[in-house]
């Protein structure tokens, strides 16, 4: 028998904006720093240092700041948006 | 791939960043980490883990295996269409939450073909994230009422004498659609048969072809 192993669900099927990139199903990974920073928030919220909803919407009000009034056009990538909101909750969360 | 594509491209999944923005954010996410790992917040190990797991394990691979696995071993189909659920979890796959799965065999006289009506209810385990187009509006309210026209418009004409079976996922039954096992694959190993096993196929809307 192997490993189980488990992607989380309220990650995994995240809807929308927050909506995880991906191709044919699959994540799709550009730069490597945006597999850490993936890695961090997924990391953190499973030592429950903060809820996953809490996390996604911090992910969803950045994508909507570097969305502004040209959807089209972000000001930053998902990834930024990513980062960014980990920062944020970070700051909230180790002060 | 199939020539169809529903997926509008997200600008946000596009990469097109110059050396200086890589660098500056790999920079931010480094100085992230060592501070986590210096706390004991993270560690390196669990984090590579994680990584693979959502990388590797959340695209349609693991519903490749159980497909071609079906197609080499009769009696694993059996228990498959018996209880798939019992059937995937003999392969290592879990991670499914309560949901029950079931799997529907195509053959030369039934196409299957799955939605979810009501939101976008998906055996996201074994096939991944679902695809933009399964969640959309236009797929869910037309493939019920007119699956054949759905299935053209992916390139899947069927003739006329197949029956077409439309199954809708709730939160509790997810489907997974065993598709036929194409002609000129009889020499091909199972490794070799999940490559040309693709997502849409196990959803029910393409062929699998030879390669």
């Amino acid at each position: 028998m192997k490993e189980e192993r488990k992607a989380k669900s309220e990650i995994a099927e995240m809807d929308g904006l927050a909506a995880l990139p991906r191709k044919s199903g699959e994540m799709v990974f550009h730069d490597d720093w945006e597999r850490k920073s993936f890695a961090l928030a997924v990391s953190l919220s499973g030592q429950g240092l903060f809820e996953w909803h809490e996390f996604q919407s911090e992910l969803i009000s950045a994508i909507k700041d570097a969305e502004g009034d040209d959807p089209d056009h972000p000001s930053r990538g998902y990834f930024e948006s990513w980062q960014l909101s980990l920062e944020r909750l970070l700051e909230k969360k180790l002060a | 791939m199939t020539t169809h594509n529903h997926d509008h491209q997200n600008p946000y999944h596009e990469s097109d960043r110059d050396e200086a923005t890589n660098k500056a954010m790999a920079e931010r996410v480094d100085k992230m980490e060592a501070l986590l790992l210096e706390k004991g917040l993270v560690s390196k190990d669990a984090m590579d883990k994680l990584i693979d797991i959502y990388e590797n394990d959340l695209g349609p691979m693991n519903g490749a295996k159980v497909v071609a696995r079906a197609w080499v071993d009769p009696d694993f189909k059996q228990r498959l269409l018996d209880d798939a659920t019992s059937a995937i979890a003999e392969l290592g796959y879990g991670g499914l939450q309560g949901e029950h799965m079931v799997a529907k065999e195509n053959t030369p006289k039934i196409h299957n073909v799955v939605v979810c009506t009501l939101c976008s209810c998906y055996p996201w385990p074994i096939l991944g994230l679902p695809p933009s187009w399964y969640k959309s509006f236009a797929y869910r309210s037309k493939v019920v009422v007119e699956p054949r026209e759905v299935l053209k418009e992916f390139g899947t004409t069927l003739p006329d004498d197949v029956e077409v079976r439309v199954w809708d996922s709730s939160a509790e039954i997810r489907y997974l659609v065993i598709p036929e096992r194409p002609n000129g694959t009889e020499n091909l190993s199972e490794n070799e048969l999940a490559e040309i096993i693709e997502r849409d196929s196990m959803i029910g809307v393409t062929m699998v072809s030879a390669p």
